[in-house]
């Protein structure tokens, strides 16, 4: 119950005009802060919605394979430029935002115990080959791809996603040259 | 086994709802950028050029019903640009030099319309039309004083400028074709010039031989 309030709460307080103001004005910071949070806090809430609608999700997202895909299409398309630009511009895209992420934030609470190792494996590789992808596009686009960003700031949205692939890349190699055999009872 | 069947309907139902997402999201497949999104509602919408007052860099003053009857190819600048204005200028004027001398200024008028009222006086205006070798007649440059009314047409034709902090203007950029009645038609890339004056050429010759 704590968890459900809280994520809510999280959820309202970043709606609140000033906060969204604050949070959208800066690129970087609408992609790299914003849209993650109202993931985090929607799998808070689904913290809460798993133990208490057990049935629900065992019975309609039962492998997980459900789940994971809605997440993977939703956040396909908020890396879509054109998705964060009409956010500002029209109030439904915003509102869709607020709650499309928060859904995302659920489904992966659900769905990323399910999918098991193989399928976290290629859920990560994708977003991986993603997010460098994402990297190229915004250093190396000659134009605003943006209409309410300058490209300044799409650049360093672009150094943003390096950082973020970088980081993932370590992630990957250390976990494929350490040994991990201990604290991997299950799999 | 049994709950199976459930899983599997909300794996196609979550497959269809993505594809949705990105369908709509990108008007089929269209549009990826805002920008091509305004473009491609532009050409749907078609609208009209509203009713705005001009000031040219001859301090003639006038509304659109001075081109009444003929196209208008226009873009969108100010002349305090040191990046993309430019090129858009030379682009423009690419595209003028691609057409039919007897087409310029009977059929068809060009327009440099600048969003920077302040700055773009007449004066500053004249030297730009001189600088990009316009004639100020067939190929003009104009303000809007009116900032009212500079708005009301920038919103129309989905044109977007941000100050950039360094009393400059980030914007989008576009050439526009406004048929003789003042409707919008087309919305073309500036960098394809060649493109834009086939398709100009194309419009004027299938109505003037038909």
């Amino acid at each position: 119950m704590k968890s459900l309030l809280l994520g809510i709460c999280m959820i309202i307080v970043l709606a609140l005009p000033p906060m969204r103001e604050l949070l959208e004005s800066v690129m970087i910071v609408h992609m790299l802060v914003q849209l993650p949070l109202l993931i985090i806090f929607g799998w808070i809430i689904g913290k809460y919605l798993l133990q208490r609608f057990p049935g629900f999700f065992a019975n309609w997202n039962g492998n997980g394979i459900p789940g994971i895909i809605i997440v993977i299409f939703v956040t396909t398309y908020w890396m879509i430029p054109r998705a964060v630009d009409e956010a500002l511009t029209y109030p439904a895209v915003e509102l869709f935002k607020f709650i499309s992420l928060p859904i995302v934030g659920i489904l992966l609470a659900d769905s990323w115990k399910k999918i098991l190792l193989i399928g976290r494996s290629f859920v990560f590789l994708n977003y991986l080959s993603m997010f460098g992808l994402m990297a190229w596009l915004y250093i190396d686009a000659p134009i605003q791809i943006c209409n309410n960003y300058l490209v300044a700031e799409q650049k360093a949205l672009g150094w943003g996603f390096v950082i973020i692939t970088a980081a993932m890349v370590l992630f990957t190699l250390q976990y494929v040259f350490i040994d991990h055999s201990e604290n991997l009872p299950s799999e | 086994m049994k709950r199976n069947w459930r899983n599997h309907l909300a794996t196609i139902i979550s497959i269809v709802l993505g594809l949705l997402i990105i369908y709509f999201g990108t008007d089929g497949l269209h549009a990826f950028t805002a920008e091509s999104a305004r473009t491609y509602r532009l050409m749907q919408e078609q609208p009209a050029f509203p009713e705005v007052t001009l000031e040219d860099s001859k301090e003639r003053v006038y509304t659109l019903s001075e081109f009444e009857g003929k196209y208008v190819f226009l873009t969108f600048i100010y002349t305090a640009c040191t990046d993309v204005c430019p090129v858009l200028e030379l682009n423009l004027k690419e595209v003028y030099d691609q057409l039919p001398e007897k087409y310029i200024g009977e059929e068809i008028v060009f327009l440099s319309v600048s969003f920077d009222p302040d700055r773009d006086d007449p004066e500053t205006l004249e030297t730009y039309r001189i600088a990009f070798g316009s004639d100020g007649e067939t190929w003009r440059m104009a303000r809007i004083p009116d900032k009212e009314e500079l708005q009301a047409l920038l919103e129309e034709f989905g044109v977007i400028v941000i100050p950039d902090g360094n009393g400059g203007f980030a914007h989008n950029s576009a050439f526009y074709f406004v048929d003789r009645e003042g409707y919008l038609i087309e919305v073309m890339d500036y960098q394809q010039t060649e493109k834009a004056a086939e398709k100009v050429l194309q419009v004027l010759e299938s109505e003037l031989e038909g």
